[in-house]
């Protein structure tokens, strides 16, 4: 990068609005701590009031978590979930963006399937477990589906949406450039549809780990919503909060993880910005 | 043509030597659906453009300016006539080089990705695309912003990087659609010099879309003054000044005040005459409303 020196005297005309102080010039690590201490003391003070046998305090909760860790109960379940959780999130991906793109492309594929795909996608997508369970069994094979049909609509409608809202502006300047249809395609529709792709892989991904949870309680109680069954039914609520937690922190670990797609994805927009 | 014919692309080769344009009376009708009388945007429209002329396309809105412009391209056809550019019918491609109003550079590329597009298109070597970029961005003094993004650059900037996406493929036409419309008037004048002086090096067809008059007889050999409602052609004027008009102050001479005098006029009268106008009988003096249009 030769131009570095360059790019200080580069005007910038596009900032990300905001309200208030620059993102740079705060000790976000500071702020975000302190809200950490909060929700614990928030939490601490509920289970007080509410009675240690309904809500645990978040020190029974963590000593319960050394128990249901180290005896390995609670890896072995997070595995399961995680695995359960990928290969749905991912053949979701696999399928919803392609057909997606597909949708966009073929106008008239795209109007043709438009209402039944938002017919399907505004379905309780829990409501169709029983089948399910008929077709698939109780294994993997069910869960994982479970997973998929929850994560694959956001993320189909999104790449649809992203293809259509393309800048014309830009199309017509490929085609006065002498480019194809598939060519147009390839190089102005697809990454200009990758803002609202990665939106709706964010979206996909978190109705892909409730549905996770809700499989697991559903069909073969195993994994972290397996754990939550058990634990629940027999009042243990500090082993409970652990498994609470941890599919929190995969909440969390795997936003940031497609955080980091998106922006390596997008990396123009995100120049020099902290995150 | 240019110094390094040698690297031109296969595509280019195929074209009749610099060519001139022909349009031979066309028309063109633009209608929304289910309306059964369109707008004429062009009616007989007949032009000769000469090899190596820069041509302006003037008039009040609602003229077909940037109609024929798209036609020339090939991006829409007429009704009915006949266009020939370098004997052949248009088709879209980069021995065309199209500038738009709006820069239209892809915010996701670094500049110099947006400045080899139409090569990227015809399928050269990364390598060859990258050194072309180089080159011409060097010309137009942006080389030290190939990395950067869009985004990062001024509208000046931005547009200097459309003129080089635009001249990159070595182009023998050059179609320009009000380029710098969307620029402050200064760094607009800066702009019309640096065209100028890319056209000296580079002679090709120019075909410039404008509304400044001022700006039409600066950089013309020849200004296509056109009417509205119908599209049609009003007058055609030959500008005499000599070249390089950058290496002295061509507004100061007297053709270039006649000129332009002239044109305002024309176009003044064409406006306030018009009854779609939103200056119809407005702000004109009333000699010059009812005076004759052709």
């Amino acid at each position: 990068m030769a131009a570095q020196e360059d790019r200080a005297v580069t005007p910038i005309t596009q900032r990300r609005p905001r309200i208030g102080p620059r993102l740079s010039h705060v000790h976000l690590n500071v702020w975000r701590s302190l809200v950490f201490v909060l929700l614990i003391a928030f939490w601490w003070l509920m289970a007080v009031f509410a009675g240690q046998n309904f809500l645990p305090t978040p020190w029974q909760t963590l000593q319960a978590s050394f128990q249901v860790i180290g005896d390995g109960t609670v890896p072995r379940a997070t595995l399961d979930t995680v695995m359960v959780f990928l290969a749905g999130f991912i053949a979701a991906a696999a399928f919803a963006i392609p057909f997606g793109l597909l949708m966009g492309g073929f106008r008239v594929f795209g109007a043709t399937l438009e209402g039944y795909v938002n017919a399907l996608s505004a379905m309780p997508r829990v409501s169709f477990i029983p089948i399910i369970i008929v077709f698939l069994g109780l294994g993997y094979e069910a869960k994982i589906f479970i997973v998929f049909i929850g994560a694959v609509m956001p993320i189909l409608i999104n790449t649809y949406a992203g293809v259509l809202n393309c800048d014309g502006e830009l199309v017509e300047m490929a085609r006065s450039a002498g480019a194809k249809d598939t060519q147009i395609f390839r190089k102005i529709m697809l990454p200009g549809a990758l803002p609202y792709i990665t939106a709706g892989l964010r979206v996909g991904a978190s109705l892909a780990l409730i549905n996770t949870v809700v499989a697991e309680l559903y069909t073969a109680v195993k994994g972290l919503g397996g754990l939550l069954s058990v634990y629940g039914n027999s009042f243990r609520m500090a082993p409970y909060f652990v498994v609470v937690c941890v599919l929190a922190l995969i909440g969390v670990a795997v936003m940031q993880s497609l955080k980091l797609l998106e922006r390596r994805m997008d990396h123009w927009r995100y120049r020099g910005e902290r995150f | 043509m240019m110094a390094d014919g040698a690297t031109l692309p296969a595509s280019t080769s195929t074209l009749g030597n610099e060519g001139g344009i022909e349009i031979r009376n066309i028309s063109k009708a633009f209608r929304r659906a289910k309306e059964t009388e369109g707008v004429q945007a062009l009616q007989d429209v007949t032009l000769t453009i000469k090899p190596n002329t820069f041509v302006s396309l003037v008039g009040p809105s609602g003229c077909g300016k940037t109609t024929l412009l798209r036609m020339l391209n090939g991006l829409i056809t007429p009704d009915s006539g006949e266009i020939l550019v370098g004997g052949k019918p248009p088709r879209p491609g980069p021995h065309m080089g199209f500038v738009f109003q709006s820069f239209r550079l892809m915010p996701w590329r670094t500049i110099r990705e947006n400045v080899s597009f139409p090569c990227e298109l015809s399928g050269m070597s990364d390598k060859e695309r990258a050194d072309r970029a180089d080159r011409y961005l060097d010309m137009v003094g942006l080389r030290r912003f190939a990395d950067s993004y869009p985004n990062e650059l001024s509208g000046g900037m931005k547009q200097r990087a459309a003129l080089c996406r635009a001249l990159i493929a070595e182009p023998h036409y050059l179609l320009m659609d009000e380029p710098f419309a969307a620029l402050d008037a200064q760094t607009r004048e800066f702009m019309q010099i640096e065209l100028m002086k890319i056209w000296q090096h580079h002679k090709s067809i120019v075909v410039f879309v404008t509304h400044s008059v001022d700006e039409a007889v600066l950089l013309s050999d020849q200004i296509v003054l056109l009417r509205p409602r119908p599209g049609q052609v009003s007058e055609i004027l030959d500008v005499n000044l000599p070249h390089p008009r950058w290496e002295y102050d061509a507004r100061e001479k007297r053709e270039f005040v006649e000129l332009r005098h002239h044109l305002w006029e024309r176009i003044k009268a064409m406006v306030s005459a018009d009854p779609q106008s939103e200056f119809y009988m407005r702000g004109v003096k009333s000699e010059a409303a009812q005076g004759p249009i052709d």
